[in-house]
Formats: C-alpha cells, sequence, structure tokens
C-alpha cells in the first residue's frame, strides 16, 4: 500500500459533493438528479479531483479509488433533499475488472435506502480496449437491475462512438469543451446537432456539461437539449447546503429568453 | 505572481523542511511522496521549478528521474533540481542526460539548494 493510497482508504478522507443537473421547461426547471464529485483530503495533492485520477490512473488503482468515492458517495447521499436520481463516476476499466461490481454497488445502496432506479453511472475512460466481454456483462447486469448508464465527457479522450456503441448509454453527458462558447462557434453547433441526432435516433437524453451562459444555454434550448449542468445554475456543493439550496443562481428557463442575455 | 514549486520526496522531514523554506520565500508549493504522484501533479500545473529526490522507494532506487522524462515529454519548462543521498557519477550524467538542471548530493544546507533553485528561475520574486 503507498502512502498516498493509503490515506485515501481512511474514512472521510475522500469527500463528496453534488452538482445538480437541472432540467430546463418552458416555464420552471427542475432539478433531474445530482452528480457525486469526489475530492481527496484538503491540503494534499489529491484535493484537486483531476490530479487524484491521475494518480489513479498511473497507479493502476481505478478500480480501488472509484470503489471508495462510490461508496462515500452513497453514504453523503443520503442528506440530498428528497429522492432524486443520484450520478456517480466509474471507469470502464473498473466495470470490466470488478467481478462483482455490480453486486457491491447495489448492496451498498440498498443499505442507504437508495433503490437502484436512483443511480445513473456516468462511464469515463481514458485508455482503451479494456476488456469488453466483461464490461458489457456487467452493464447488462446494471440495466437489469435498473440501474441508467451514461457515457461522460463525450467529446474527449476515450469518449467516443466507440463508447457510444459498446455502452448503448441512456444518456450521453456532452463534455464542456464542446458546450463553452457554442452560441458563437459553428463548429461546435455542428457537433451538437450530430449528438442530438445521434441521441434521438437511439432513444438517449443528452446532457450539457458545464453551462455557465445564458448564450449557450439558448442555443443548446434551441438544439433540443434541455437537460444542462453548470455554474449557470449552481456549482458542486456538500449535500447539506443543497438540501437547503438546491440551486444557487437565479432559475433560468425558457420563458425568459431573450430577456436574460 | 508567485513562482510554482513541486518537491518531490518520500522522506517527510525533508519534504516539509523544503516546502516549508521555499513557501517562506515565496513560493507556491506542491509537494509529492511518489512518482505518479508527481507526474499526476505535473500534468495539470505548470511548475517553475521541480526539485526531487532520485530515490523514491528503497535505497538505491532511480525512479526518480522519471520525472525528468515526464516534464521534457509533456514540454513543460520546469526547471529540475536533482537530489540523492546515494549518487554515482553515472546516475548523475544520467540526470543531466535526460535534462535535469542540476544534481546536488544529500545531506546539503538548505541555502545552498536555494541558491541554486534562485539561479535557476532567475530570483524569487
Amino acid at each position: 500500500m503507498t502512502p498516498v493510497l493509503n490515506r485515501l482508504r481512511q474514512p472521510g478522507a475522500i469527500r463528496v459533493e453534488f452538482q445538480p443537473i437541472v432540467r430546463v421547461h418552458a416555464d420552471h426547471i427542475e432539478v433531474y438528479a445530482y452528480e457525486a464529485l469526489s475530492r481527496g483530503p484538503r491540503g494534499t495533492s489529491m484535493e484537486r479531483p483531476a490530479v487524484m485520477f491521475e494518480y489513479a490512473r498511473r497507479k493502476g488503482v481505478e478500480s480501488t479509488i472509484d470503489l471508495l468515492c462510490i461508496a462515500e458517495a452513497l453514504v453523503a447521499a443520503t442528506a440530498l433533499p428528497g429522492r432524486p436520481l443520484i450520478t456517480l463516476n466509474v471507469h470502464g476499466s473498473t466495470l470490466a475488472g470488478v467481478s462483482d461490481f455490480t453486486e457491491r454497488v447495489l448492496s451498498s445502496a440498498e443499505a442507504f435506502g437508495i433503490t437502484p432506479d436512483r443511480l445513473m453511472l456516468e462511464i469515463v475512460e481514458h485508455r482503451t480496449p479494456w476488456i469488453a466481454e466483461a464490461f458489457r456483462s456487467t452493464l447488462d447486469e446494471l440495466r437489469a437491475a435498473g440501474v441508467r448508464i451514461a457515457v461522460d465527457d463525450l467529446g474527449v479522450g476515450a469518449s467516443n462512438f466507440q463508447m457510444v456503441v459498446d455502452c448503448q448509454p441512456d444518456h450521453v453527458k456532452i463534455d464542456r469543451h464542446v458546450i463553452k462558447g457554442c452560441s458563437r462557434d459553428p463548429w461546435r453547433g455542428a457537433v451538437l446537432q450530430s449528438i442530438v441526432l445521434l441521441t434521438k435516433t437511439c432513444g438517449a437524453t443528452p446532457i450539457a456539461e458545464g453551462v455557465e451562459t445564458v448564450d449557450d444555454l439558448e442555443t443548446l434550448l434551441d438544439l433540443g437539449i434541455d437537460v444542462v449542468q453548470g455554474w449557470l445554475y449552481s456549482p458542486s456543493k456538500p449535500a447539506i447546503e443543497l438540501a437547503k439550496h438546491p440551486l444557487a443562481h437565479s432559475p433560468i428557463h425558457r420563458s425568459m429568453k431573450g430577456s436574460c442575455s | 505572481m508567485k513562482k510554482k514549486l513541486l518537491i518531490v520526496d518520500n522522506e517527510e522531514t525533508i519534504l516539509f523542511a523544503l516546502q516549508r523554506y521555499f513557501q517562506r520565500v515565496g513560493f507556491e508549493v506542491d509537494i509529492a511522496r511518489e512518482l505518479e504522484e508527481a507526474e499526476a501533479l505535473a500534468l495539470h500545473t505548470r511548475y517553475d521549478l521541480v526539485i526531487a529526490d532520485v530515490a523514491l522507494t528503497t535505497t538505491g532506487s532511480t525512479e526518480g528521474l522519471e520525472i525528468i522524462r515526464h516534464l521534457r515529454v509533456t514540454r513543460s519548462a520546469a526547471r529540475v533540481i536533482m537530489l540523492t543521498a546515494y549518487g554515482t557519477p553515472h546516475m548523475e550524467s544520467e540526470a543531466y542526460r535526460r535534462g535535469a538542471d542540476a544534481f546536488l548530493h544529500k545531506p546539503r544546507p538548505l541555502a545552498e539548494i536555494a541558491r541554486v533553485a534562485e539561479q535557476l528561475t532567475g530570483g524569487f520574486a
């Protein structure tokens, strides 16, 4: 056990915040889901999620870190308001490599009163290929139990069409790189159009990540993407704070279109 | 803007002594105890200077030298000081061949390491 990994395994070392994902309706918005976002101990290099997951990949301990993060997220999710959909991040290699992944996650969730239909797994991967057969088998188990599947960060890295084909997801989360500035960039607009067509054809729901401006939001709504996540609505926060104030910023919905930008 | 420094060492006492010293002279300091931790940090931060021990696991190991390769491959402009308590002429030439800017033998007074750091980074301010 390395010193860093040992520290991450201490109870409470991994802290979890949640960021709301909202659906924008004609005259109001609603919380669609909460994404669990994990961070390592304060004051350490692992406090930065990108560093923690990069470390995990380089050390070959993605599965260990994924399972720790999921366990902490399920504990933390009990403080969220209502009975929301909770989205958890997981590496494709974890699904392929941890043979009892489904059982572990579902039994942990059950212990905290979270039913499988309230879970969505966001699959991320930075390397391919993984063991396709084991990967698909775990996905099938999860789906059969009622867990929803999402491809995370679509448009960058290994979150590509191969990932979409392999996962046959219920949701695709479009990476912020594609979203940021989409209101004034025809190339980003064209990529988004193609994703809308893809998801519509396959019956999946697109989710826009990193929505920060009203202009970009309007472009997304015009394209038919109405499930969004980003600072425009709320940063990530501890569950207890979200229970008090679910959305930090002024709600922006379709009826305000044209008056906000 | 503060200059950014990454210190890599598996010995806590050295790690914290260097961290405190360089924070006091005005650096923004990150620390790492393992090679992979250092690489992950360097991938997400543009460091001005990296100070790394050659041996990060066992006495006589040389995985610290990998940091130089990682920095150069990722086009980092960081200047690199390698430290070692068990250096050999071969190890030293290997460090310079990979792109180290200085190779210092431990124990070394902090002030001397700081002097080399100051030369390499063009001053602390």
